[in-house]
């Protein structure tokens, strides 16, 4: 099956179709993406962040993965078919390449350029609406 | 200039970099409240948190202003007519009173007690989530046709 068979699936499954069928499911969703956004977002920016705020960061990464991903499911065919969206597929994966690796080494460096990517994942984001 | 901005790709890059400045300084501003309540971070000092976070907090601000009138400049009836938009003002300017009142006060004020810390972070939580979420609404109530 094509990937592009695969997204209509997805697509058409009962909880996508829940989401984009109803009113205020995509607003609500959206909504909780952006918030955990802003959280994982202030939580990256604190350098040496202790050990007992890295859960922080993890519940805000496991609500922008759950929530990104209800999102997507809900439109798939036409997320599939957006460059932007692409491009913010590609961006992310090089987040986790980048985070990935031995943690102790190049840190100033590791974080400049995932500051870098996560405002690029923004820019690509808000260009899903255009392209 | 409000021509420029809203027929071409800069209104979706003033965007973009308005959710970054948003990202920022709602984040910040989250971490310490989460602090104030307990919530993770116990072992970190506030006042230390607060002067690491600061900047970042000014800076993000400072974005959002000078990047919201910019995208409401590009078009005001299709904003002042977004119920949406309107709420969000009205929850935005809440918002920044209480953060430099009540919630200074609960930082910086000498002879502050935990619960008054308490309390000045779960409205600061609350007025922020909401702006954010009205901010996000105002795509769902846009009249425009896309």
């Amino acid at each position: 099956m094509s990937i592009a068979g695969l997204c209509e699936q997805i697509q058409n499954a009962w909880l996508s179709r829940a989401i984009s069928e109803s009113t205020w499911g995509y607003p609500i969703v959206g909504a909780v993406h952006v918030l955990a956004i802003a959280l994982f977002g202030g939580a990256v920016l604190i350098p040496n962040l202790p050990d007992e705020a890295r859960w922080i960061r993890r519940l805000g990464m496991t609500f922008i993965v759950l929530t990104g991903t209800l999102l997507f499911a809900s439109g798939a065919v036409r997320y599939y078919e957006s460059t932007s969206f692409r491009i913010k597929l590609v961006l992310l994966g090089l987040i986790v390449l980048n985070a990935i690796g031995s943690s102790n080494r190049r840190t100033k460096v590791r974080r400049t350029i995932s500051l870098t990517l996560w405002a690029a994942v923004i820019f690509a984001a808000r260009g899903i609406a255009f392209f | 200039m409000a021509e420029l901005i809203r027929q071409s790709l800069l209104f979706p890059m003033i965007q973009s970099v308005h959710i970054i400045g948003l990202t920022i300084l709602v984040g910040t501003i989250c971490l310490v409240d989460l602090r104030l309540l307990g919530v993770g971070m116990r072992r970190q000092d506030v006042g230390n948190l607060v002067s690491s976070l600061a900047p970042w907090t000014s800076g993000g601000l400072l974005t959002v202003l000078v990047t919201g009138p910019l995208l409401f400049g590009s078009d005001l009836p299709r904003y002042l007519n977004n119920p949406a938009f309107v709420l969000k003002m009205l929850l935005l300017a809440t918002a920044l009173a209480g953060h430099f009142t009540f919630h200074r006060i609960a930082l910086c004020g000498t002879k502050v007690t935990p619960a008054r810390q308490k309390v000045a972070a779960v409205f600061s939580l609350i007025l922020w989530s909401s702006v954010v979420l009205a901010g996000r609404a105002i795509a769902d109530f846009d009249i425009r046709p896309v």
